[in-house]
């Protein structure tokens, strides 16, 4: 059932034609067919079919923001299923490798600490300075993790946040599930939590020569590994991921509905934020349409749009290009944008062309993920 | 169309072919690139590099150098031994350990090796030379202060008394 606001956006812009909808689709469906729909990728008849299901899932929700035009409410079913998924494949995968998901100093010191994004910033100073990275990993897995992060943020820029990130679509399912916020005034200085944490984390990991922010405050190990508790110190570590899970990620998003963890904590959104200058895509407000209804600051789930920001017809530097705000406008005042051409110059041009980019990302790094955690569920029963 | 324009549709162009070209050549240059940056592990996870072997019947003991903690680093200052390979092992070790390598023991260490691969380890170290620090039934307590198995190997870290 179309909400009133998508009545009327229909109504300005009616769904492209099936035909048409499906050409648009066309190269967005060769690429999943190409990263997915080789069998001798997969090891396993399960791993088969998940590659398969989602190449198809990732195709149909391209085709369907084609034919409607709207990105967000699609875009957010491939962030939820790769956030739900990204734990089953990944815990699996070290259970079977370990027998737990408590991380035994063993493993560190052999250098098999799985590397994700995460740290990035917190390794660049001790590096610097040193040329020691201060994280239990292999030096082949970290420069993995961090030329395919390179190379997603050369192309989205923050919207790795929205396109990329496995841990955000947790909170991002959880903030879709009240039909209403609970809690409607938030102070907009939270906003400046993610760059404090940064900050501190940043320092702190220089100081202790270690990845600050995964020893003590990443939320995200409650769902994929923490250091397995030893002494007292190793239990307080644990207790802090689980609260922090709790709060930023289950209950403030359900009472909020937005990204708490992102938008008001996490350091490598920060950390990402950076790069939302060198991305050639971004969203602007069409300052000639716009009444201001504030629809798309109700919807943005970081809080990345104030009233000085619409007045000044742009998004704040922490949006990650999700589509919120674009979906909510019923005047399409809020477009998507390629820096250096007139804002009100053909949007959905720029749009097409920021989602191949993203969606090609999206299928490939997301995509993966997605099919790892699919093949395990499915290997109970295939 | 303005230059600008020109110039922000050429950008977007070029942004969809790097996109394109992620998992087939970028990525995997980042990741030469990355790799060609020289970096290591910190030591204090890696224990440093090996910089002598000595042969004690039909196992090695593997010295490494000192690791040195960096700035407020918690861990005090260490030295890593390596017994391997396990299989060769005895029940059980007693090593006199010559590891700064002037001919004169400075470590004798003594631990168990149970012959099931996940049972705890501990480590007896008895300080002959005062550079080091004795510990008495140590497991893995600490990163500087510790026994493990790794592998094929036993990793004893003992600390340093003076850095």
């Amino acid at each position: 059932m179309p909400t009133k606001v998508e009545m009327l956006k229909l109504a300005e812009t009616p769904p492209r034609t099936i035909g048409r909808s499906l050409l648009l689709t066309l190269p967005i469906a060769l690429w999943s067919l190409l990263m997915f729909a080789n069998p001798q990728r997969h090891p396993n008849r399960s791993m088969q079919i998940a590659g398969m299901i989602t190449a198809v899932f990732m195709i149909a929700l391209f085709f369907m923001m084609m034919r409607t035009r709207s990105t967000y409410r699609w875009r957010r079913w491939f962030f939820v299923a790769l956030g739900i998924l990204f734990p089953v494949g990944f815990i699996h995968t070290v259970i079977a490798m370990r027998g737990t998901m408590g991380l035994p100093i063993e493993e560190m010191i052999a250098g098999r600490t799985p590397f994700c994004y995460m740290p990035i910033p917190l390794l660049i100073l001790p590096a610097a300075f040193t040329k020691s990275l201060v994280f239990p990993g292999s030096i082949s897995g970290m420069a993995g993790m961090a030329g395919l992060w390179l190379a997603v943020t050369l192309v989205v820029g923050k919207g790795w946040c929205s396109y990329a990130c496995f841990f955000g679509g947790i909170e991002e399912g959880m903030a879709s599930v009240s039909p209403r916020a609970k809690v409607r005034k938030i102070d907009p200085r939270w906003r400046y939590g993610p760059w404090a944490v940064l900050l501190a984390m940043v320092l702190l990991s220089l100081a202790l020569f270690e990845p600050a922010y995964c020893m003590w405050l990443c939320p995200f190990k409650a769902v994929s590994e923490y250091v397995a508790a030893r002494n007292t110190v190793g239990m307080v570590q644990n207790g802090i991921f689980i609260v922090l899970f709790a709060g930023l990620v289950i209950a403030l998003p359900l009472l909020t509905k937005k990204r708490t963890q992102c938008a008001f904590f996490c350091p490598f959104g920060a950390f990402q934020s950076i790069f939302n200058k060198t991305s050639v895509f971004d969203v602007k407000i069409d300052r000639a349409r716009c009444s201001p209804c504030v629809l798309c600051k109700t919807a943005c789930p970081t809080m990345s749009l104030t009233d000085e920001s619409i007045a000044k017809g742009e998004t704040l530097m922490s949006c990650m290009k999700c589509g919120a705000c674009v979906d909510a406008c019923p005047k399409n005042a809020v477009v998507w944008h390629i820096k250096g051409t007139e804002i009100a110059n053909k949007p959905e041009r720029a749009r097409l062309m920021f989602l191949y980019a993203a969606w090609a990302m999206a299928v490939m790094f997301g995509g993966s993920i997605i099919t790892e955690g699919l093949g395990t569920i499915l290997h109970v029963f295939v | 169309m303005k230059l600008r324009a020109k110039l922000g549709y050429f950008a977007a162009g070029i942004t969809v072919l790097v996109a394109m070209l992620v998992p087939f050549l970028l990525m995997g240059q980042f990741a030469k690139g990355f790799a060609s940056l020289g970096l290591h592990v910190d030591e204090m996870y890696s224990g440093g590099p090996k910089v002598r072997s000595i042969q004690t019947g039909a196992y090695f003991i593997d010295i490494h150098r000192p690791v040195f903690p960096h700035m407020l680093q918690t861990e005090k200052p260490f030295v890593q031994l390596d017994w391997k390979p396990v299989s060769a092992l005895p029940a059980h070790v007693s090593d006199a350990v010559d590891v700064d390598g002037d001919g004169q023991p400075d470590l004798r260490v003594s631990f168990d090796v149970p012959k099931d691969a996940k049972a705890p380890l501990r480590v007896n170290v008895e300080a002959l030379n005062p550079h080091y620090q004795s510990m008495q039934n140590v497991g893995k307590e600490k990163y500087s202060r510790l026994i493990v198995r790794v592998d094929d190997a036993i990793v004893v870290r003992v600390p340093l008394t003076h850095p």
